[in-house]
């Protein structure tokens, strides 16, 4: 009995472990920088991602050959982008999305070097959570159950069907 | 007793029954007339909205109807054993299923014709030219309904709280009846083409071939003590 | 005495739990972390690594639970009778769980999240139907009838099956243009991999919940049995054959 517990702990430990490494990875791939935390800071060569919307009026440049310029808003601040990398699709005006680039201090001007798609992985983990909380909570209340039967039909000493008499006769 | 014989006798012996009594068609009715009436309380409608809506408001009180109607087809056996007396006597299960079947398919369809005129009438249908049609499409319905419905009758009664699992079990098998019924209807109601509903008649002819082969096998298991 | 299926899928049944853990895994390494996001959804074309496999093993479930029936109805085997309700239930779960993931998938794809997608309305019926089967298993009281009558439901189902999805699919393709079909998902090696391993362990986790959940109704019915509820000796019967 307690090895199944022991089994069950061991399991539920592993995937605790592997959920908590899996949401890290995500986070540092996905996780964005607030957009009023950009003016003001040091520059670095460290990328990172910010999210917002390009301000409507703003672009020009050469958007099909990956050069451009234009201001990102979200909320209440606003910082000017100069885009260079690939050229990309879903730059327009009014359009939310997200920048990958670092923050050039002398400048002022966030150097973006790629767009990216919103993450929305929340939705991932609802499915993922959901499915498998499921699934694993059934499993485990099953095979509790199929061991504490095991253990008392072994241990009872109730009526035993004629069928022992049965198979000795075959 | 020899197979059509069975058949017969079976008919002869419900619609007697209800000759006599009048339950089943006239709960049928009333029930029906009280479905129209909320619908046309819950829908204020003109001509386009009752257009639109027809096919399904039809549907949907003949489909309740019917289900009354089958229920009680077999809980009126549970009066003096009568349900024993089918399991036990030496006739063809079969030959009970197909005389049921064609028992209830009477009583639902004779039920339709008398409403349909009241449906014209309350929602200011146009008199449709393609009566013929029309009446071969609640022909093959009807049949779908009380081929899958009876077998589920006679399963039902045996078990507790039959006049909420009749229903439960018989609606989603009869989505597909339901679905072809209604847009064959709405089909002619707005007088397409017989080409443009075409399919849904031939999967209701599928349907019941289908479910009256099906269930003439399993019924026997069915009233088998 | 315990019947002798029951006690080898005692002595075998960690080798299919083993594999669907392990299959499970390598699809959970390669659809979370491996593979690209889709170019279009992002990482929400995540999804689909779990939905996609659920929905497979629903369908997989409810034919085991299709051929059981059969084979009860033949047989009368009360152990298959056993089979054939924890089928049901687990096919229930698993259909559960497609249609939350597809609702899940469908907000931030489509926006809704319900639609009248045909394969969503044809999960739903099969849910509907499920909850039907064992709703009917609680209601009788004689067990030999119950395996009859719920055998009976479950094969006008299966056969019903494909006709309700055939007549949803022409009902909604008559109403609205199929938007959707394919998703915008082209298959390829970076979507087969995790597709490929989610699915062998779904199948597997189905298999091994299969058996735990038939071992579970045995064993109860069993020790019902040695405190003399069970008036029916037919399980003991049929054992020792």
């Amino acid at each position: 009995m307690n090895w199944f517990y022991a089994r069950w702990g061991l399991i539920g430990g592993v995937a605790l472990l592997l959920t908590i490494l899996t949401y890290q990875d995500y986070h540092t791939r996905l996780s964005t920088v607030p957009l009023q935390t950009m003016p003001g800071s040091s520059s670095s060569s460290k990328l990172v991602r910010i999210q917002g919307m390009v301000k409507s009026g703003t672009l020009s440049g050469d958007v099909e050959g990956g050069q451009a310029t234009f201001e990102f808003t979200e909320g209440p601040v606003t910082i000017p982008v100069v885009y260079q990398g690939p050229p990309p699709e879903n730059l327009r005006e009014l359009k939310v999305l997200v920048l990958v680039g670092h923050w050039d201090a002398q400048t002022n001007v966030f150097q973006a070097q790629d767009t990216a798609l919103l993450n929305n992985y929340g939705y991932v983990a609802a499915a993922y959570g959901v499915s498998f909380l499921a699934l694993v909570w059934m499993l485990f209340a099953m095979s509790q159950r199929v061991m504490v039967l095991f253990k008392e039909i072994k241990e009872s000493k109730l009526y035993e069907p004629e069928v022992d008499s049965l198979a000795k006769k075959q | 007793m020899p197979f059509f014989k069975t058949i017969r006798w079976i008919v002869w012996k419900d619609l007697v029954c209800e000759l006599r009594s009048r339950e089943t068609i006239s709960s049928m009715l009333f029930f029906a007339l009280i479905v129209i009436l909320v619908f046309s309380f819950s829908f204020s409608m003109d001509q386009d909205a009752a257009r639109q809506l027809i096919a399904g408001i039809i549907w949907v009180s003949f489909t309740f109807t019917g289900i009354i109607g089958l229920g009680k087809s077999f809980s009126s056996e549970l009066q003096n054993d009568c349900l024993e007396a089918l399991q036990i006597s030496p006739i063809p299960k079969g030959a009970v299923y197909l005389g049921k079947v064609l028992a209830n398919f009477l009583f639902m369809l004779s039920v339709e014709i008398l409403l349909f005129p009241l449906f014209i009438l309350f929602f200011n249908l146009d008199v449709v030219e393609e009566l013929g049609i029309l009446l071969l499409v609640f022909l093959l319905a009807t049949l779908g309904l009380s081929a899958v419905g009876t077998l589920f009758s006679a399963l039902t009664v045996q078990i507790r709280a039959r006049e909420v699992m009749l229903p439960v079990l018989l609606l989603p098998l009869a989505v597909p009846v339901m679905i072809a019924a209604v847009e064959a209807t709405r089909g002619t109601l707005n007088g397409d083409p017989y080409a443009f509903y075409s399919q849904w008649i031939q999967l209701l002819v599928v349907f019941d071939i289908i479910f009256t082969v099906v269930s003439f096998w399993l019924f026997e298991l069915i009233l088998d003590s | 005495m315990i019947n002798r299926f029951i006690r080898y899928i005692q002595r075998y049944k960690g080798w299919f739990g083993g594999g669907a853990a392990l299959c499970l895994l390598i699809g959970l390494y390669t659809g979370l972390l491996a593979s690209p996001p889709d170019y279009y959804q992002g990482e929400v074309v995540r999804i689909m690594y779990v939905h996609v496999p659920l929905a497979h093993t629903s369908l997989l479930a409810y034919s085991v639970l299709f051929g059981g029936s059969i084979w009860y109805l033949w047989k009368r085997d009360p152990l298959v009778d056993n089979m054939c309700q924890a089928a049901a239930t687990i096919t229930a779960m698993f259909t559960g769980l497609a249609l939350v993931t597809g609702s899940i998938w469908a907000k931030p794809t489509w926006n809704t999240w319900w639609t009248w997608d045909p394969r969503l309305v044809s999960f739903a019926v099969l849910l509907l139907i499920l909850a039907g089967y064992m709703m009917l298993r609680r209601l009788v009281d004689d067990p030999d009838r119950e395996g009859k009558y719920a055998a009976v439901l479950a094969i006008v189902g299966g056969v019903d099956l494909p006709i309700i999805k055939f007549s949803v699919e022409w009902w909604r393709t008559l109403h609205q243009p199929m938007s959707f079909s394919t998703r915008g998902v082209s298959i390829s090696d970076d979507l087969l991999v995790p597709l490929l391993f989610m699915s062998a362990g779904c199948w597997l986790l189905f298999a091994y919940m299969l058996m735990i959940r038939t071992q579970m109704l045995y064993l109860t019915e069993l020790l019902q049995a040695k405190k003399g509820r069970l008036l029916s000796q037919t399980h003991f019967s049929q054992s020792a054959q």
